[in-house]
């Protein structure tokens, strides 16, 4: 991205974390809009063949977490790796059959997501340890003070196209624009944490449901109307905030794919660009490809 | 449920003293820290009635919180908790003193209780309180229009009525489902839904502890979420935040079509649930 910024003055942290196992109560069941139960696959765990540039729905699960979902043993250690881990950020696992195989990161959930080479994410499971190299929060642009960066890697900001305008406004490129009708939970919640969920992009035909965002893809960039993530989530009409997708379908009502927030700011700071070509794939950060 | 009677559960609860992390601020919505009050615990100077953007504080409810240290024990307390119920003081000071729920916050924490200021200035976090539970299950007043969260006989001191086919309510106002933060897509039977609005606005006039509100687009039946042509009908349970996502809650009460519903937007004309009709209408019940 054509923008400059103080990304000389970024330290890297290195944090330890732990492919975290799925997760269940002994009732199973959770309930879709029409009150129908279903047990299905998504967050914990290593999940397979599903990367940045394919499809965020469309398939059985809920809460999909592409790659691995990470996260640290202690409560306060996890906050450390949650809060400072930034998207694109460099991963390298630690211990297992894999050890040694790079990685990088697509957001935060519950935990944090790992994109990496599939044939190499065969061999990663529960247990292992991953090492990452944050670098990130405190990203400041030079010349757009109402501008508020968080969870945005220097490597993915090299990589983003756009940047600084003659008018003085930053141009960013979105594969989507979303209504804030569509945000679920999440809304309320640090944005240095998690992700929003996106409504409206269940895979069921109930009628009322459907919001258009159906084409949504991981890694997609996507920009929120009337949302002000600087200091948390919340709505706030004449605001944009910019987040890219790091997890997929969802039958859970209220929830959905979800974007992990990178920029917020008043609407008349950005000009918003539609490019299909605004995923992180396209922005150099292929999981189908090893990285290191 | 089919006309199934309700079932009448007495719970245990414990009045709440409102926590702190090691830090003292939050941040509010243009990054700026405050310290909360009024979040959970005992709030007095603060009732049914008066404004939720009035008063500094940060989701300060009208009367007392009551918790269950035990996790699983709390999410019970507060799924079958529903306005209307008795609350009996058995412990402390305000021993036998008598309460009545008017709503539940999020977490699936904390049930939201009145009682009067004399009876709240002796309360102390710590003492015990039984809830005479009911209302969850209930039969709806119209087919197709989900209930919650309210005892049956409650319903009689609510605006709401049916009238030609339809379920009529009045309400203070009426907001759109954008402005709900904090509890969508959370169970409604154990959440509220905070509104984020700072401020009264065209459609929503000077909201108050107890007022009704309707919520466009909400199907609040078991998660919150949103659906088109929908609609949700709440009481105001708690006063505003500062914090971003944040706002005044709401606890939702009946949720339907909206084709269901003849909703009268009344405005300053509209009567909220008030202390006085509470705690006589427990009264008289038993």
């Amino acid at each position: 991205m054509n923008v400059t910024s103080n990304v000389e003055r970024l330290l890297t942290q290195v944090l330890a974390g732990e492919v975290w196992p799925p997760l269940a109560d002994r009732h199973g069941y959770r309930v879709d809009p029409d009150g129908r139960a279903f047990l299905l696959p998504g967050m914990g765990g290593v999940t397979l063949d599903i990367h940045c540039g394919d499809p965020a729905t469309g398939y059985a699960g809920d809460h999909i977490e592409p790659g691995l979902s990470v996260r640290h043993r202690e409560t306060a250690a996890n906050y450390a790796l949650q809060y400072l881990t930034c998207i694109g950020n460099r991963v390298v696992v630690s211990s297992g059959p894999a050890k040694g195989a790079g990685g990088f990161v697509i957001g935060q959930h519950a935990y944090v997501l790992v994109d990496m080479d599939a044939d190499e994410m065969r061999n990663v499971t529960t247990g292992d340890q991953v090492t990452v190299f944050a670098r990130g929060q405190g990203l400041a642009f030079d010349n757009h003070p109402q501008i508020v960066v968080k969870n945005l890697s220097p490597t993915l900001l090299a990589n983003m196209p756009g940047g600084t305008l003659p008018d003085g406004r930053l141009e960013i490129h979105v594969s989507a624009t979303v209504a804030p009708e569509a945000i679920g939970a999440g809304a309320g919640m640090a944005s240095e944490y998690a992700n929003t969920d996106l409504m409206g992009a269940y895979d069921v035909a109930s009628p009322g449901l459907s919001l258009g965002l159906e084409s949504l893809r991981i890694g997609d960039v996507v920009a929120l109307t009337d949302q002000d993530h600087r200091y948390g989530r919340g709505y706030r009409a004449g605001w944009t905030s910019i987040g890219v997708i790091s997890t997929g379908s969802c039958l859970l009502f209220g929830h959905g794919p979800g974007p992990s927030t990178i920029m917020s700011g008043p609407s008349d700071a950005f000009v918003i660009v539609r490019d299909e070509g605004a995923n992180l794939k396209s922005f150099g950060l292929d999981g189908t490809k090893a990285w290191s | 449920m089919n006309g199934a009677s309700t079932v009448t559960v007495n719970l245990l609860g414990y009045v709440d003293q409102g926590e702190f992390g090691d830090d003292p601020y939050r941040i509010d919505h243009d990054g700026r820290p405050y310290v909360p009050v009024g979040d959970g615990g005992i709030v007095l100077g603060l009732r049914l009635g008066d404004s939720v953007f009035t008063h500094l504080g940060d989701h300060a409810a009208p009367g007392v919180c009551l918790v269950h240290p035990v996790d699983d024990a709390g999410h019970g307390l507060v799924a079958l908790s529903c306005l209307g119920n008795p609350v009996t003081v058995r412990t402390g000071d305000a021993a036998g003193s008598r309460g009545v729920v008017l709503g539940k916050r999020g977490g699936g924490k904390r049930v939201i209780a009145v009682f009067s200021q004399d009876v709240l200035a002796r309360l102390r976090s710590g003492d015990q309180v039984a809830i005479r539970s009911q209302g969850q299950g209930a039969t709806s007043l119209l087919a197709g229009v989900t209930q919650l969260n309210v005892s049956p006989v409650a319903l009689s001191l609510l605006p709401v009525a049916v009238r030609d086919g339809h379920l009529d309510v009045g309400v203070r106002g009426v907001v759109a489902s954008r402005v709900v933060g904090n509890g969508i897509g959370r169970p409604m039977a154990m959440w509220d839904v905070d509104l984020q609005c700072a401020a009264p606005s065209s459609t929503l006039p000077e909201l108050r502890l107890g007022d009704l509100v309707a919520i466009t687009d909400l199907d609040g039946r078991l998660n919150a979420g949103y659906r088109k042509d929908w609609l949700s009908i709440g009481v105001v349970v708690h006063a505003g935040s500062p914090q971003p996502g944040h706002g005044p809650g709401v606890t939702i009460l009946l949720s339907g079509h909206a084709s269901s519903f003849s909703v009268r937007s009344e405005g300053e004309s509209h009567q909220g649930l008030s202390e006085e009709r509470l705690l006589a209408f427990v009264e008289n019940k038993e």
